[in-house]
């Protein structure tokens, strides 16, 4: 029998690396907003939330085996985190709405950017970059069959490599609650980026 | 509801690491309809398409 051009192995290393990527990007959107001392608006929120979609979505892949309900997942959240982000950089792009405000107007403005950019792009520009390299990633892994092939014995590193994905997953969920909940408490978030601690007012 | 949504991702992750619980594709489309919410609460479409709904 011929031998598929992505094993189920191939696909188990590459979904884990995806993931680490996610993770990455989320703990150095982190690392910035701590060390800016610039707290994420409700879309920036909603992008994180859409990253730990795909993450979930490898994860799952991870576990499981890769299956295309899994695949479809990661890409679902993908799409929807590409809509908030198109969203929120056509929101600056757009002279006729004061981001200030929060509200389009007459007057032509300038728009500042929302915190402050990462090699020369905004969060939420790096938010479209890495949504779109995400669904292209996600449909070229789809064109290849030979990964959804059953494997007979499983080696013992799926297990392993399943459970650390994991535990990364909730380690990043829950550091995301506690800050959600620290920043938004269970209501509506700020969208002006301030400094405000839900808990300690 | 932005901590509740997150907080449902946590809960899911958890299980599917303690668990292997499968269900948690479930929790994420469960998420991201709290989040398709809260997003569309934020837009404010009466004011951004200038349309009174």
């Amino acid at each position: 029998m011929k031998e598929p051009i992505l094993t189920p192995e191939a696909a188990r290393v590459l979904n884990f690396v995806g993931l680490l990527c996610l993770i990455g990007v989320l703990v150095g959107a982190y690392i910035y907003q701590f060390s800016y001392r610039e707290l994420p608006c409700t879309l920036c929120l909603l992008q994180r939330l859409a990253m730990l979609g795909v993450a979930f979505g490898a994860a799952l892949n991870l576990t499981f085996g890769p299956q295309p309900r899994y695949y479809g997942l990661c890409l679902v959240s993908a799409v929807f985190g590409i809509g908030v982000a198109v969203r929120q950089t056509l929101l600056h792009i757009n002279p006729y709405f004061d981001t200030d405000i929060g509200q389009p107007t007459l007057e032509v403005t300038t728009n500042p950017p929302f915190g402050s950019p990462v090699f020369g792009l905004d969060l939420y520009v790096w938010g479209v970059v890495v949504f779109a390299v995400a669904i292209l990633a996600i449909g070229v892994a789809l064109m290849f069959r030979g990964q959804f092939e059953p494997v007979e014995e499983e080696p013992e590193w799926f297990e392993r490599l399943a459970a650390i994905a994991a535990i990364l997953l909730f380690a990043m969920a829950s550091v995301e609650t506690i800050s959600a909940l620290l920043e938004c408490g269970f209501g509506d978030c700020p969208n002006d980026g301030s400094w405000n601690w839900w808990a300690f007012h | 509801m932005m901590t509740l949504t997150y907080a449902l991702l946590a809960v899911a992750a958890f299980l599917l690491w303690w668990r292997k619980a499968e269900w948690g594709w479930i929790a994420v489309l469960v998420a991201l309809g709290l989040g398709i919410v809260i997003f569309v609460g934020d837009v404010d479409f009466s004011q951004n398409l200038g349309i009174r709904l």
